[in-house]
């Protein structure tokens, strides 16, 4: 038995309360591995401090392989989704960016004088009369009527989203001529 | 030759700094730093989760994960604060959700018949270990049984990680007198366990 020994036994109460500061905690544990007589004392004392001690746990360098082989597949995965996640985000916001463009046009006072000409209906044959921007003002006027109501051109339906709206206010209007043979 | 020469170089670079730097560096997307990480801290987290999961195998995958959740979680770290504190909390944490979930429930009925099964076929892994250190091993796992998550984490993290126990509070998120609470039950269930099973180191047998 050294010195030490002595000084040491008497913190063995303090170091199961979690009382010791953590030099004298480590200088204890390095005591105890390396002096049989004391630990002997100290697991009569208190059997837990079997446990009192790094355990040499190994993990070999083939098993570290192995792990890191795993979290890097994990990880290739993980972005891969990331990246699909993205472009599905990418789409969805350019989808939602062109109705709100197409929504602009058709809204902007004048719009429909020159939407009309371009209309399929104005490019449509001969079988289905062609309407002149004219012909698609007179088709909003009857579509002031209820919606789904008026035929321009005797095949065509004006789909009128708000018929009550004056000439001032914007006018969302959908023509279909039935007479087109698309 | 040349671009094999640069990227050793380039490795060797990687390799001798010190973690917070590599986690930085994984942090802006560098996989040779996050692999070099990974590399580093594989022995210190498989064996805390293996101490408080209870077997190799379950700690490998505890391992996995919780260097998945670092890759996914890098932008929350703190580098003011110590890698391998944020390390351990993840993976005390996921251990202890390992140990709650139903399929650590089920295994832990035949948790005897596995203690017998190691004995027997010691792995590859055991025969690294030394014969004391593997019989220890096997000792807290029988013994620890009736400890709850928290309280295996909390005596783990202390006496065999030797950790603080306001490192041991930080890792839980939990207060210090939390902590001291936990590790007092925990040793008075464990004396009570060896006493029960092992009566022979109440005698002072040590291994």
């Amino acid at each position: 038995m050294s010195a030490i020994c002595g000084i040491l036994r008497g913190s063995f109460e303090d170091y199961i309360a979690d009382a010791l500061p953590a030099p004298q905690r480590k200088i204890l544990r390095d005591h105890l591995a390396a002096c049989p007589a004391c630990r002997d004392l100290a697991l009569e004392k208190d059997p837990t401090f079997l446990f009192a001690r790094a355990v040499g746990d190994a993990v070999e360098p083939e098993e570290t392989a192995r792990i890191l082989a795993a979290v890097k597949t994990g990880v290739a995965l993980m972005e891969t989704e990331k990246r699909i996640r993205r472009s599905r985000r990418r789409v969805a916001a350019g989808a939602v960016a062109a109705a709100a463009v197409a929504a602009l046009v058709l809204l902007m006072p004048g719009a429909r004088a020159r939407v009309a000409p371009a209309s399929p209906v104005a490019a449509a044959p001969a079988a289905a009369p062609a309407p002149s921007p004219a012909a698609a003002d007179s088709a909003l006027s009857a579509a002031a009527l209820p919606a789904d109501s008026a035929s321009p051109s005797g095949d065509a339906t004006v789909y009128d989203w708000n018929p009550g709206a004056g000439r001032e206010e914007p006018r969302v209007v959908w023509i279909v001529d039935r007479g087109l043979d698309i | 030759m040349e671009l094999v020469y640069s990227q050793r170089r380039e490795r060797e670079e990687v390799t001798s700094l010190p973690d917070k730097d590599l986690a930085i560096r994984a942090r802006g997307g560098d996989m040779l730093s996050f692999e070099t990480l990974v590399t580093r801290k594989t022995p210190a987290v498989v064996s805390l989760a293996r101490r408080i999961v209870g077997n190799g195998e379950d700690a490998r995958d505890v391992g996995q994960m919780v260097f998945l959740r670092v890759w996914s979680e890098l932008h929350r770290y703190d580098e003011r604060y110590s890698l391998n504190t944020w390390l351990y909390r993840i993976a005390t944490n996921l251990s202890i959700d390992f140990l709650r979930s139903a399929r650590s429930r089920e295994r832990a009925h035949g948790a005897t018949l596995h203690l017998v099964q190691e004995r027997e076929q010691s792995t590859a892994a055991d025969a690294t270990r030394t014969a004391e250190d593997a019989e220890l091993a096997r000792l807290f796992e029988t013994v620890s049984g009736s400890l709850s998550e928290k309280q295996k984490a909390v005596f783990v993290l202390k006496e065999m990680e030797d950790c603080e126990t306001s490192e041991i509070a930080e890792i839980l998120g939990c207060g210090e007198s939390t902590v001291r609470n936990h590790l007092f039950n925990a040793r008075r269930i464990l004396r009570r366990e060896i006493g029960r099973l092992y009566p022979e180191f109440l005698r002072g047998r040590t291994l």
